[in-house]
C-alpha cells in the first residue's frame, strides 16, 4: 500500500518535471499570465467617467471576468494538452515499456500520471491567480485614486454628505475588488479543469492518436455544457420521442458530466452571493466524478495491449 | 523418473504452447505472431532468440513480461506468472530501440527507475555508481538523454534494466543500430553478467553477434521456433578439424606437415592449407583500438 | 492493434458497464439536486433563444456554450461604449439589451445601460441638429429617457437587492423628469437596502421639499429622526444638525402644536 503510493508519487513527480520542461505548456502559461495582466488595458476601454460609472464596477467586472476567464481557458488548454500529449507520448516513444516492466502496477502508472497532471494544473492555476490578484490590486489603486481626485474637486466637500459619499465610494471599490468569493470562483474553475483532465485521460487510455483525444475531449466538454438541457428533457419527455432520440439524449444525460453547473462562477463574478455550501457540493460532485472517470480509465488501461 | 518432493530450482523461463494471434480486422484474417512456442531457459544461461524481422522475437519477450496477453498457452518466469509484481521484481528489461525521458540526465534516469523499484537512499547512490561504472557512462551522468548517442542509450538502458539487481534480463536487440565498438562493449557486458550468475535472454537478427556470447540459441521464422540447441553443437562441422599455426609457412614446410599428418591415417590429398581471415569487424576493432591517442567517444577524456 | 483474447474483452466490457451503471443514477440524482439548489438561488438566468443566437453569431455562441458567458458579455459591452462615442443610439440600445439578457444578474449592465440611454442618448437627442424643430427633439429625448427608465426597472426586477439601481432610478426621476414624488419613493427604497450609503436616507425628505410638499417633507424628516437611535444621531454621517434644523423649520412653518413637536423649544 505504502510502496504503491510511493510509486504513484514518483511517477507523478516525473510527469510534473516533464511538463515543466516542456515548451508548449510553458508558452501557454506565459500567454495566460500576459492576458490576465493585460486585462487592465482592456478595462480602460470601458466608460471612463467616474461620476456615472458606478465606481469602476465596469472596470472591476472586466478585470474579474478576464482574469477568471483566462485562468479557465488556459487551464483548460494545459489540461487538454498535458493529458493528450504526455500519455500517448509514453506509448509512442515506448518509455512505458521500461516502466511497466518494473514492479509497477498499471493502475499506479495511470494514477501517477494523473496526479502529475493535477499538480501541474494546480501550479498553473496558482501562478495565474497570483497574476490575477496583482491586476485586481492595481485596478483598486486606480479606482481609489480616482475617488480621491473626484472628492478634491467636489463643492461642499466638507459636508457630511460629501464626506460619507467619498468614504462609501472608496469602500465599495475595495469591497468589489477584495471579494472573498473569488476564492470560490478559482476553486470551481480548478475543479472544472481537473475534470477535463480526467476526461482526457480516459480518452487517451484507448485512443491511438493524441489528435483524437483532444478533439473528443473538447467535444465532451462542449456537450457537457448542454447536458443539463438533455437531462431535463430526458427526464420529462423521454417517453414522447422516438427510441433513437431518447436513447441519444439519455446517453448524454447518463454519461456526460454537467459542466453547466460550474457557470455559477458567472454569478460570483457578477457579485452575487453564492453560499459555500453550494460550492462545496459542486466540488464534491467534481471529485466523485473524477474518481469514477479514473476507475474506468484504470479498467481500460489494465487490459490494454502495449 | 525423479520422485523427490524437493522441487528442482525453477527454470528461469518456461513457456508451454505460447501463442499470440492478432486479428487483421480489415482482411478477416489472423496474423500469427507467435505459434505454439515451447521454451525452457535454465538459470545462469545466456539464451539467444534469433530470427529475421517479424519472426516473433519481440512478441515472445513482451509475453514474458506480461505487457501483452497470450491468446493460448502459458508462460512462467521463475515459476511465476509474468504479470505478477513478484516476477517483475526479478526481471530487468531493455526494450528494442529504447527511448527514455529525454529531459532527464543519466543520473536522474537511473534514480527514477531505481526509486520505482523501491531502491532508495545510500543503496541507490551506491547502485548508480556501480552501474555507471559497469556500462562505462561516466561522461553521461550530467548530460540530458536527448544528447545521447545510440550506443549510450543502449547502455543506459542496460543500466536501467539492472538497477534493482534482477536475476533475469530480457534484452531486445541490444546491439541493433550500434557501431561495432559499441556492440563489442555490449557483448562484453553480457559476458560479465553471465559471470555474475545472471540469466540473460536476448534477441537479435544479427547472427554474428550472437556467436561469442550465447550458450544456447533458438531460431525463429514466421512465429515458429525452427531450431534450438547449444552453439557448440549447432555450429561444429563434425566432418573436419582445423589446426591454427600462428606463423607463416612456405610450400616446403607445408609439404612436410602434410606428410606428417598423413602418418596418422588421414587422407593426405584432402588436407588444405589456407590463411585465416580476420572478420572485417575484428579488423575494425583492432585498427581503432591500436590508435595511440584512442579514447572511446563515450568515455571521459584524460 | 488489439490482440486481446475475447474472454478478457468481455470481462473488461462488463467491468466498465458495471461502473457506469452504478454511477449513472447517482449522477442524475445529484445533478438534479444541484440544479434545484441553483434554481432556488435564481441562477441560470440565461435562456438562449434563436434571436439571441443570431445577434451573437457563431463564435460568440460557442464562447457562451463553453462557459465564457461573462467574457462574451464584456466584449459586447465594449461595443456599447463605442456606440456611445459614435452617438449610435439605437445600436447602443440593442447592445444594452443583449448584455442584460446575457447576464441579467450583473447589475452593472442594467445600471450603466440605463444611464447610457436615459442620460447620454436623451441628451444627445436634445442636441440633435438634424431634427426640424424643438418639439421633435424633446419627443426624441423623452423616448430615450423612457427607454432608460425601462432598463432600470427591469434591472430592479432582476436584482431587487441592489441599492444602486433604485437610487439611480430616483436620480432619473429627480433630475430628468422632475418627478419628485417618484424620486422620493425610489430613494427611500434604495436607502433601506444593504450596503446603501447613509446619505440616501435624507434624500426622500429633500425630494418632498423640492416638490413643495411641506407636509410630506416634515413627515419624512420626522420619520428619519425617529428611526435613528440616540447613538446613531451622534454619528457624523447622519448629520443630526441638518435633520434637526429642517424639522424645526417645518414645525414652525406648518405651525405644529407644541405638544406634538419633536423640538418643542
Ligand atoms: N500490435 C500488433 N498488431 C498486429 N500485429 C503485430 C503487433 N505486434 C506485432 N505484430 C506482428 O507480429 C509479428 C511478430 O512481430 P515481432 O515479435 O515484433 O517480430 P521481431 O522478431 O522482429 O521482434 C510481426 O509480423 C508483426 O507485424
Ligand atoms: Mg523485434
Amino acid at each position: 500500500m505504502i510502496s504503491s503510493l510511493h510509486r504513484i508519487l514518483i511517477i507523478a513527480r516525473n510527469t510534473l518535471t516533464e511538463a515543466v520542461r516542456q515548451k508548449v505548456l510553458n508558452v501557454l502559461l506565459i500567454f495566460g499570465l500576459v492576458l490576465i495582466c493585460s486585462s487592465v488595458t482592456v478595462s480602460q476601454l470601458a466608460t471612463p467617467d467616474i461620476d456615472a460609472a458606478g465606481l469602476f464596477s465596469e472596470q472591476i467586472k472586466f478585470v474579474k471576468d478576464f482574469g477568471c476567464g483566462a485562468i479557465g481557458l488556459f487551464g483548460f488548454f494545459i489540461a487538454l494538452l498535458s493529458t493528450a500529449l504526455l500519455i500517448p507520448q509514453e506509448l509512442d516513444k515506448r518509455t512505458i515499456y521500461t516502466i511497466l516492466a518494473k514492479p509497477v502496477r498499471r493502475a499506479e502508472f495511470l494514477l501517477g500520471k494523473f496526479v502529475g497532471v493535477v499538480l501541474l494544473l494546480a501550479l498553473s492555476v496558482a501562478l495565474m491567480s497570483l497574476a490575477f490578484a496583482a491586476t485586481l490590486y492595481w485596478q483598486e489603486s486606480v479606482g481609489l485614486a480616482a475617488v480621491e481626485a473626484n472628492y478634491a474637486q467636489m463643492d461642499l466637500k466638507h459636508t457630511p454628505t460629501a464626506q460619507s459619499m467619498h468614504d462609501h465610494d472608496a469602500a465599495q471599490i475595495i469591497k468589489q475588488v477584495r471579494d472573498p468569493q473569488l476564492v470560490e470562483a478559482v476553486l470551481l474553475i480548478f475543479a472544472k479543469i481537473v475534470m477535463t483532465a480526467a476526461i482526457g485521460l480516459l480518452i487517451s487510455t484507448f485512443a491511438t492518436s493524441w489528435i483524437f483525444t483532444i478533439i473528443t475531449t473538447f467535444m465532451i466538454y462542449l456537450i457537457g455544457h448542454g447536458e443539463s438541457l438533455a437531462r431535463t428533457f430526458w427526464l420529462s419527455h423521454g417517453a414522447e420521442t422516438t427510441i433513437w432520440q431518447s436513447g441519444l439524449i439519455g446517453l448524454i444525460a447518463l454519461l456526460i458530466p454537467d459542466m453547466n453547473s460550474f457557470t455559477i462562477v458567472d454569478e460570483i463574478l457578477a457579485g452575487n452571493r453564492v453560499p459555500w455550501h453550494d460550492v462545496l457540493n459542486l466540488l464534491c460532485y467534481a471529485n466523485v466524478y473524477v474518481i469514477v472517470l479514473l476507475a474506468v480509465s484504470v479498467v481500460i488501461f489494465d487490459y490494454r495491449e502495449i | 523418473m525423479e520422485t523427490s518432493t524437493v522441487a528442482a530450482p525453477p527454470l528461469a523461463v518456461e513457456t508451454i504452447g505460447l501463442t499470440k494471434r492478432y486479428p487483421l480486422t480489415w482482411k478477416r484474417k489472423v496474423l500469427v505472431a507467435l505459434d505454439g512456442l515451447n521454451l525452457q531457459v535454465k538459470q545462469g544461461e545466456v539464451f539467444g532468440l534469433l530470427g529475421p524481422n517479424g519472426s516473433g522475437k519481440s512478441t515472445t519477450l513482451k509475453l514474458l513480461l506480461g505487457l501483452i496477453v497470450a491468446t493460448e498457452g502459458e508462460a512462467r518466469v521463475f515459476g511465476l506468472p509474468p504479470e505478477s509484481l513478484e516476477a517483475r521484481r526479478r526481471v530487468g528489461f531493455l526494450p528494442e530501440n529504447p527511448y527514455f525521458y529525454a529531459f532527464l540526465n543519466g543520473d536522474e534516469t537511473l534514480r527514477f527507475y531505481g526509486k520505482l523499484c523501491g531502491v532508495t537512499g545510500d543503496k541507490l547512490d551506491k547502485r548508480i555508481e556501480e552501474l555507471i561504472d559497469l556500462v562505462g557512462l561516466q561522461n553521461g551522468r550530467e548530460r540530458p538523454l536527448r544528447s545521447y548517442s545510440k550506443g549510450m542509450l543502449q547502455r543506459i538502458g542496460l543500466a536501467q534494466a539492472l538497477i534493482h539487481d534482477p536475476d533475469l534480463l530480457f534484452l531486445d536487440e541490444p546491439t541493433a543500430g550500434v557501431d561495432p565498438l559499441g556492440s563489442a562493449q555490449i557483448r562484453d557486458l553480457i559476458l560479465k553478467l553471465k559471470k555474475m550468475g545472471k540469466t540473460v535472454v536476448f534477441s537479435s537478427h544479427l547472427l554474428e553477434q550472437v556467436q561469442e556470447v550465447a550458450d544456447r540459441v533458438a531460431i525463429f521464422s514466421l512465429g515458429k521456433k525452427v531450431l534450438e540447441g547449444s552453439l557448440e553443437s549447432l555450429l561444429t562441422e563434425n566432418q573436419s578439424t582445423q589446426v591454427l599455426i600462428p606463423a607463416e609457412m612456405n610450400p616446403e614446410q607445408q609439404e612436410r606437415l602434410r606428410k606428417f599428418i598423413g602418418q596418422t591415417g588421414v587422407n593426405e590429398s584432402e588436407i588444405r592449407f589456407t590463411r585465416p581471415h580476420l572478420s572485417l569487424e575484428q579488423l575494425y576493432l583492432r585498427t581503432v583500438q591500436a590508435q595511440p591517442d584512442f579514447v572511446s567517444k563515450d568515455s571521459p577524456r584524460p | 492493434m488489439n490482440g486481446l483474447p475475447l474472454n478478457l474483452r468481455l470481462r473488461r466490457a462488463m467491468l466498465i458497464a458495471l461502473l457506469l451503471g452504478l454511477w449513472a443514477p447517482v449522477k442524475i440524482v445529484w445533478e438534479q439536486q444541484i440544479a434545484r439548489e441553483q434554481d432556488n438561488l435564481r441562477y441560470h438566468g440565461l435562456v438562449m433563444n434563436r434571436q439571441m443566437r443570431d445577434e451573437l453569431g457563431q463564435g460568440l455562441t460557442i464562447g457562451i456554450l463553453s462557459g465564457m458567458r461573462s467574457v462574451v458579455a464584456d466584449f459586447i459591452w465594449l461595443e456599447v461604449t463605442t456606440a456611445w462615442e459614435n452617438q449610435e443610439w439605437f445600436r447602443m440600445g440593442g447592445l444594452v439589451n443583449l448584455c442584460t439578457s446575457l447576464q441579467p444578474r450583473a447589475p452593472v449592465f442594467w445600471d450603466m445601460g440605463g444611464w447610457q440611454l436615459a442620460w447620454n442618448a436623451s441628451v444627445g437627442a436634445e442636441r440633435d441638429v438634424t431634427q426640424p424643430n424643438e418639439l421633435r427633439r424633446l419627443k426624441a429625448a423623452r423616448f430615450w429617457i423612457d427607454k432608460g427608465l425601462d432598463v432600470y426597472k427591469r434591472g430592479i426586477e432582476n436584482n431587487p437587492e441592489y441599492w444602486r439601481l433604485w437610487s439611480d432610478t430616483g436620480l432619473l426621476y429627480q433630475q430628468r423628469l422632475k418627478d419628485y414624488k417618484n424620486a422620493a419613493y425610489y430613494y427611500q427604497r434604495a436607502s433601506e437596502l444593504p450596503n446603501a450609503p447613509v446619505y440616501l436616507e435624507r434624500f426622500p425628505a429633500i425630494m418632498y421639499g423640492l416638490a413643495g410638499d411641506d407636509q410630506g417633507a416634515y413627515e419624512a424628516w420626522r420619520a428619519l429622526w425617529e428611526k435613528l437611535t440616540p447613538a446613531q444621531r451622534e454619528m457624523k454621517e447622519h448629520w443630526k444638525e441638518k435633520i434637526e434644523s429642517n424639522i424645526r423649520r417645518l414645525e414652525q412653518k406648518l405651525s405644529v402644536p407644541k405638544e406634538k413637536r419633536v423640538f418643542p423649544n
